[in-house]
C-alpha cells in the first residue's frame, strides 16, 4: 500500500469523481459528434471516420485523454477493488442523463439494473470511507 | 453465433482485466520509485498494450454484433477485477466489497441488455 506517499496535488477521491464526469461528458459528446455527421456519407459513417468532421468529436477525444490520465492518478492511491467498481457509476449516469437530457426511454429492466448498481455502490462506498479515514 | 464470439469475448475481457492490473501495479510503484524506474515503465507499457488489444477486439466484435450483446460482458469485468485484485495484487477484499462488486456487475448487465 502507498498510503504514506499521499499526493500533494489533489485528493484522489475528487480526481475519481472528475474522471467519472469526464467519461460521462465524452460519451455524450461522442454520440452528438457521430450523429451530427452521419449524413456526410452513408457508407463511411459506419466506420466512425465521418465523426472526425465534427469539433465535438475532437473535444470528446481530448476529454478521453484527460480521463485516462486522471484514472492513472487514481490508481496510484486507491485500491483497484474499490476504485474500479466506483468508477462504473458512469454506466448508470449515461442512461440517466440520456433520459433527462435527450428524453430517451428507460425500460423496466434497465431501472432494475440501475437500482442494483446504486445498492452495490453504497456497499462499496462504506469501505472506501473507512479507507479515507486511514489515509 | 459463430465460434469467434466464444473465443474473442473472453480474450477481450482477459485483456481488459490484465490491462487494469498492470496499470495499477505500475502506478502504485511509481508513487514510490518515480516514473524513470524500468519496472514501472514495463508495467505501464504492458498495461497500455493489453488495453489496446481489448480496444481493437471490442471494435471487431462491435462490427459484427449488437452493442447490447457485447456490453453486458464488459459489465462482468467489475467482479472479475475485484477478485483478481484480491488474488494477484493482495488487496483486502471483504464480504461487503465482494457483494457490492457483484451487485454492480449484475446491474450493469441488466442496464446494457436491451
Amino acid at each position: 500500500m502507498t498510503e504514506k506517499t499521499r499526493s500533494r496535488f489533489a485528493n484522489p477521491w475528487l480526481v475519481l469523481g472528475f474522471e467519472v464526469i469526464c467519461v460521462l461528458v465524452y460519451e455524450l459528446l461522442q454520440k452528438r459528434g457521430a450523429s451530427e455527421t452521419a449524413h456526410l456519407s452513408l457508407v463511411w459513417s459506419w466506420t466512425g471516420i465521418t465523426a472526425l468532421a465534427s469539433p465535438v468529436t475532437w473535444l470528446a477525444m481530448s476529454l478521453m485523454i484527460v480521463s485516462l490520465l486522471s484514472w492513472l492518478y487514481v490508481l496510484r492511491y486507491i485500491p483497484l477493488s474499490i476504485a474500479f467498481p466506483l468508477s462504473r457509476v458512469v454506466d448508470i449516469l449515461v442512461p440517466l442523463s440520456c433520459w433527462m437530457i435527450l428524453g430517451e426511454h428507460i425500460s423496466g429492466r434497465r431501472w432494475c439494473g440501475i437500482a442494483l448498481v446504486i445498492v452495490g455502490l453504497i456497499l462499496t462506498a462504506k469501505p472506501a470511507a473507512q479507507l479515507e479515514e486511514k489515509l | 453465433m459463430s465460434w469467434q464470439v466464444f473465443v474473442l469475448i473472453p480474450i477481450a475481457l482477459i485483456a481488459f482485466v490484465t490491462g487494469q492490473l498492470f496499470l495499477k501495479r505500475g502506478m502504485e510503484s511509481s508513487a514510490v520509485k518515480g516514473f524513470r524506474d524500468k519496472k514501472v515503465l514495463t508495467f505501464l507499457a504492458c498495461g497500455i498494450s493489453s488495453m489496446t488489444i481489448n480496444f481493437l477486439i471490442t471494435l471487431g466484435l462491435l462490427a459484427h454484433l449488437d452493442l447490447s450483446f457485447v456490453y453486458p460482458f464488459q459489465g462482468l469485468s467489475v467482479i472479475i477485477i475485484s477478485l483478481a485484485a484480491a488474488v494477484i495484487l493482495r488487496e483486502k477484499l471483504n464480504f461487503r466489497l465482494t457483494v457490492g462488486a457483484l451487485l454492480i456487475s449484475a446491474g450493469i448487465v441488466l442496464v446494457s441488455l436491451s
